[in-house]
């Protein structure tokens, strides 16, 4: 060893002094690019929670937590994404996949920490620095990974439609569907909004592998009204699908429709395979519209002897005579009601309980009954000269029409109301060639009906005049007329907070003349086949039922569901009405087999 | 009628006569869904009642000043008898008209008196009916006129 080597590692000591190159931290910030993709940031108030970020992420740097702040709100899964960024590679599939475009990135990146566990949070949770950062990364307006538009749906042009009663959705082709079913992500939102918790995105799903059978089997668990659903549903799950919160939610019931229109009634039977295994036991169903009809599948599903007691002369309810065939052809009502026949469900047609045979007579005759039996009698206007003979009902025009009689409305009609039964008839009457008015106390924007109808009998010619309200109706000069005095509203403002109030003004009347009027302003239930005594040992308010768990009422052996039990009134919370019941009636005939073991 | 006191009294006693009226009615209605909204209904009259008296007691100032929402809906409705299958739609006409009319009885006699105590209280009394009235009305306009 010569005397360099030996002297050298003294020499390196000089550098102490020296100096340093470097520093312990950085002393001067270098920010991030402004658009650089540096820490996550979320808005967690309009984040829904979908879970799109956590699919698209190949890293699986995101999980998706429960935030109790979150937690139970409508279309919300109550889930906030956390991110790990041990995993992250900042690619930023997460902000472009976004749907409520809460997601972005901050151009912060330095995040020091001697403790290496800590690299994880829940972004606009978590107090976090960057929350509030105003540059980094964020989705180029305009730019979706998935389109934002739903395929168009092909319709009857509203002059073709008007003149038939041949249904005006066309349907989507399988490409079509195929394309639209891209559009899902798959979050599940819907299922939890959907009053039968329909699994929606696995019926979708099916459609991406074109595989209908499944989609069908995958239906029935929950709804044995597709077929019907698919038309006219009045779609929750569509108002909750976050693609619809930067586009337009993906078609959810037009979805279903292609999944039921592939499927020939004949394979239903194969595809499904319900085995029935009698168990004895006898139940009554009051009422063949969706509530009716949906416990009758489950219940038979269960072994149970079901017998369906219909006053009408074909089962439906309000599908069949309140729904005209332009929204709901009778084969596709018919599609759904004859597989649940199939397997072994009578229905006692023409048998008005109360009428033909007592409703105590079922208590006696069966193990439990179920009443469904809908909302069938219209709400009278109360206002002088409404019993007119031009003045008519919107359910009896639109039972007319679903029978095939003529309603004779005439060729000049007002129809009086907002709701679906309105527009419903409002569009009937056009399309019996007549010029149609429809009268209506407050504006378009809050009128009860779906959109879409509004939207349609507007495109049919129907005349809308909001903020009228009707105030008499008076005899014209012809006989087969009648003249209707209504009066301009304004909005005014509820002080206790409630929606705006029309109020009538006085100063600003009208007298219109008609061939006839139609009043659809709501409808109430008929429970007259309920002895007076009987009405007292049921809990009903404001003429509903308010049903226990599982649709019980405080009578031991009976159950209740739809229109006349629930606030929503439409088929799907039917339907689920008759589901649930169906379980609640198999637990207390059947209880130990739910018993914990 | 000539004292503030023996308004205030007769009021009250209208009030009663209310609420006995739809415990009378309740008594007859066929179903428990009807019988348990019209006693909610006395209840309500009673509760009307208790204001008065506390108003007469010194207790509880009427507010003649306060602007009352008239939503006009009992204006043009037919009247309707309270039979034993009353509906929720024709108790609440009932109790609208009442109210209205009681409203309008006050109006018309403070309209007749010169600026005093009396006309103030007279006054007072129109808007706590306008008050009930637009209760009865809202209701209406929220249960009954759902779809229109």
């Amino acid at each position: 060893m010569n005397l360099k080597d030996l002297l050298s590692p003294f020499f390196v000591w000089q550098r102490a002094f020296e100096k340093p190159y470097t520093s312990i931290r950085p002393t001067i910030d270098r920010p991030g690019a402004p658009a650089y993709r540096g820490f996550h940031i979320n808005i967690a108030d309009t984040c829904v929670g979908c879970g799109s970020c956590h699919e698209i992420c190949q890293n699986h740097a995101i999980d998706m937590v429960a935030v109790e702040e979150y937690l139970g709100r409508e279309g919300d899964s109550g889930l906030r994404p956390r991110f790990d960024y041990g995993r992250c590679c900042w690619c930023g599939l997460c902000v472009d996949i976004c749907t409520a475009a809460s997601l972005r990135m901050s151009n912060e990146y330095a995040w020091i920490s001697e403790d290496p566990t800590v690299f994880h949070f829940t972004a606009g949770v978590d107090d976090k620095p960057w929350q509030d950062n105003e540059n980094g990364y964020r989705r180029a307006e305009g730019y979706h990974l998935y389109p934002p538009k739903r395929i168009e749906m092909e319709m009857l042009p509203a002059n073709e439609s008007v003149s038939s009663f041949e249904e005006v959705v066309k349907g989507y082709s399988e490409e079509q569907a195929k394309k639209e079913a891209d559009r899902c992500v798959e979050c599940g939102i819907c299922v939890a909004t959907c009053p039968a918790h329909m699994d929606v995105p696995d019926y979708i799903h099916s459609i991406r592998d074109g595989n209908y059978e499944k989609g069908l089997q995958l239906m029935y668990r929950t709804n044995p009204f597709p077929a019907t659903c698919g038309r006219i549903c009045t779609r929750r799950c569509e108002s909750v699908c976050p693609v619809g919160i930067l586009g337009e939610p993906v078609a959810i019931r037009w979805l279903k429709r292609l999944i039921v229109d592939q499927v020939d009634a004949s394979d239903y039977q194969r595809i499904l395979a319900d085995t029935i295994t009698e168990n004895g036991k006898k139940i009554a169903v009051i009422g063949a519209g969706p509530g009716g009809m949906s416990a009758a599948y489950y219940l038979r599903k269960k072994g149970y002897a079901v017998t369906v007691f219909e006053a009408q002369e074909s089962a439906g309810g309000m599908l069949r005579y309140g729904v005209p065939s332009y929204r709901l052809p009778d084969n596709d009502l018919d599609k759904d009601i004859d597989y649940i026949v199939s397997l072994g469900v009578e229905i006692k047609y023409n048998t008005a309980i109360g009428k033909d045979i007592k409703f105590e007579q079922l208590l006696e005759n069966y193990d439990a009954v179920f009443m469904s039996t809908g909302l069938s009698v219209p709400s009278s206007m109360r206002i002088h000269g409404e019993d007119h003979p031009r003045v008519l009902s919107g359910l009896q025009v639109l039972a007319d029409v679903a029978n095939g009689r003529d309603p004779g409305i005439g060729k000049k009609v007002a129809v009086i109301g907002g709701g679906n039964v309105a527009m419903d008839a409002a569009r009937v009457s056009r399309r019996f060639d007549a010029e149609v008015t429809i009268l209506y106390r407050r504006r378009i924007s809050e009128m009860p009906a779906d959109e879409e109808e509004i939207h349609e009998s507007q495109e049919e010619g129907c005349r809308i005049v909001q903020q009228a309200i009707p105030v008499e109706i008076v005899s014209a000069d012809s006989e087969q007329q009648v003249a209707i005095r209504w009066g301009e509203a304004e909005m005014v403002d509820d002080p206790k907070g409630g929606r705006p109030r029309p109020v009538l003004q006085e100063d600003r009347m009208h007298t219109d003349t008609y061939d006839s009027i139609i009043s659809a302003i709501g409808q109430g239930s008929n429970l007259d086949y309920i002895s007076k005594e009987m009405h007292e040992e049921f809990a009903i308010e404001w003429g509903k039922f308010t049903p226990g768990e599982y649709q019980h009422t405080t009578l031991e052996k009976v159950f209740v569901g739809g229109d006349f039990a629930n606030s929503t009134a439409d088929a799907i919370s039917a339907i689920e009405d008759g589901h649930h019941a169906a379980r609640g009636i198999d637990r207390y005939l059947n209880p130990a087999a739910y018993e914990e073991k | 009628m000539n004292t503030v006191d023996e308004i205030l009294d007769y009021a009250i006693d209208q009030e009663q006569q209310a609420a006995d009226f739809y415990e009378d009615v309740a008594q007859r209605a066929e179903t428990a869904g009807m019988k348990k909204i019209l006693l909610d209904f006395s209840k309500e009259e009673k509760r009307h009642k208790k204001i008065l008296i506390d108003v007469k007691a010194g207790e509880h100032e009427l507010s003649p000043e306060q602007e009352v929402l008239d939503l006009k809906i009992s204006d043009y409705l037919v009247e309707v008898e309270a039979s034993d299958n009353i509906t929720y739609q024709d108790a609440l006409i009932i109790a609208m008209k009442k109210e209205r009319a009681a409203h309008k009885l006050y109006s018309d006699m403070a309209a007749k008196v010169p600026e005093s105590h009396l006309k103030e209280v007279l006054e007072g009394l129109a808007k706590e009916e306008a008050k009930h009235k637009l209760f009865f009305e809202t209701e209406y306009d929220e249960r009954v006129l759902m779809d229109n």
